[in-house]
């Protein structure tokens, strides 16, 4: 589990020079992406769903983008991106594809379904934490 | 204080920002900022993924106004940075027109990583994707040389302004037409592992999180676009990797 965190953090760290991030902010944009694989693995370790354990992924990524981008006073973009690059349904897409080629669309349909879950549940927990930080930066205003 | 002058540096802020991949209400923001730090007051604007429209009102009282075209969009987050740092700091540190002038020129001529830093990233990007979807050494190992190959391909076509579209059916294509050949030669056992890792570096990662933000923060027009940009490239990605699977499978008679 730490070790596919690890690979995932060299991929994410890869991404975030691909992108032109530059400094200091890499090496915590990087860290995101560890931080995500590693939710998601444990999430997975206690038999949720893969819907499930990408929505507490994308959360905690989400959590640690939002604190490191006051932190370093940096657009909390930056590290969101490549923290979410690794949950990013790729492999949904790929069988998707492989079982229309297949034939069998049975299974074509439900890994569509998976892979629109998988962006959907990003999706809202991108918008629960940002949502939820600006109730309690208001709120310290 | 010259009213044309700073409409045109606050416009060319945004257009920088929006270019290399800034979120809708950022560029608006930061647009707004700029121009009410360096004096305009009554300034009001508009951001798309496409077009950039600012307006204020002079001394007099006339209406000005300017209009920018978005046309490419690629990714450069250390400039959104930078631009962020320096609308913020023109009200703290009382700078001048000029001062922010040559600023955004620095800004706008910053130095990006170079063709064989991407493609060697790029490759490494892919075998580490391979690894962590499950795929052994000599899977990754592999990976790498499919990812260098895609990396060249993306920055070879974006140079020709070609559609994104069909950037990721061919990167998706020459992917899978790869881990094919290796898996054929047997060299390696899972080829499907080495086409995902090759096709993360095409995922619309940034594409979903700028339309999320965007349709969060109320830019419903930008947000429904970055969702139409991001799907667009899923089904090139899927496309592109099914041309490829089932023209091996007519040739060969199966995988």
């Amino acid at each position: 589990m730490l070790l596919n965190s690890f690979y995932c953090m060299i991929a994410s760290m890869c991404f975030g020079f691909l992108f032109n991030i530059r400094g200091r902010n890499i090496i915590i944009a990087s860290l995101g992406g560890g931080v995500s694989w590693f939710m998601f693995l444990l999430a997975q370790s206690y038999n949720n769903t893969p819907t499930v354990s990408l929505f507490f992924a994308a959360v905690s990524v989400a959590i640690y983008s939002e604190i490191m981008a006051r932190i370093f006073k940096a657009p909390v973009t930056v590290f969101v991106i490549c923290g979410i690059i690794p949950l990013v349904p790729g492999n949904g897409m790929y069988y998707t594809m492989y079982e229309i080629i297949n034939g069998s669309s049975q299974n074509a349909i439900s890994w569509f379904t998976q892979t629109l879950l998988s962006a959907g549940s990003i999706a809202i927990a991108i918008v629960m934490v940002s949502s939820i930080t600006k109730l309690v930066t208001m709120k310290k205003k | 204080m010259d009213t044309n002058k700073i409409l045109d540096l606050a416009i060319d802020a945004g257009k920088i920002m929006l270019e290399n991949g800034g979120e809708t209400y950022r560029v608006e923001e930061t647009m707004l900022r700029i121009s009410k730090a360096l004096g305009l007051q009554h300034a009001d604007c508009y951001a798309t993924p496409t077009v950039l429209m600012l307006n204020c009102k002079d001394k007099s009282g006339n209406n000005i106004s300017a209009v920018k075209r978005i046309v490419s969009r690629t990714f450069n987050l250390d400039k959104i940075v930078k631009i962020n740092e320096l609308s913020r700091s023109i009200e703290k540190e009382h700078m001048d027109v000029d001062d922010v002038l040559g600023e955004l020129e620095n800004i706008r001529n910053m130095p990006t990583y170079s063709r064989k830093v991407k493609i060697i990233l790029a490759a490494f990007a892919a075998g580490a994707f391979t690894l962590v979807f499950g795929g052994n050494f000599q899977d990754a190992l592999t990976a790498l040389l499919v990812g260098a190959v895609v990396q060249n391909i993306i920055m070879f076509l974006s140079a020709f302004k070609v559609a994104d579209f069909f950037i990721d059916i061919v990167g998706g294509a020459i992917a899978a037409l790869l881990a094919l050949i290796a898996y054929k030669l047997g060299i390696v056992q899972h080829y499907d592992k080495i086409i995902i890792g090759g096709i993360m570096l095409l995922v619309p990662g940034l594409a979903i999180t700028n339309a999320i933000r965007d349709t969060i923060s109320g830019d419903l027009v930008s947000g429904i676009s970055r969702a139409v940009e991001a799907f667009i490239i899923a089904v090139g990605i899927a496309v592109g990797t099914g041309i490829t699977l089932k023209i091996w499978v007519i040739v060969w008679g199966g995988i």
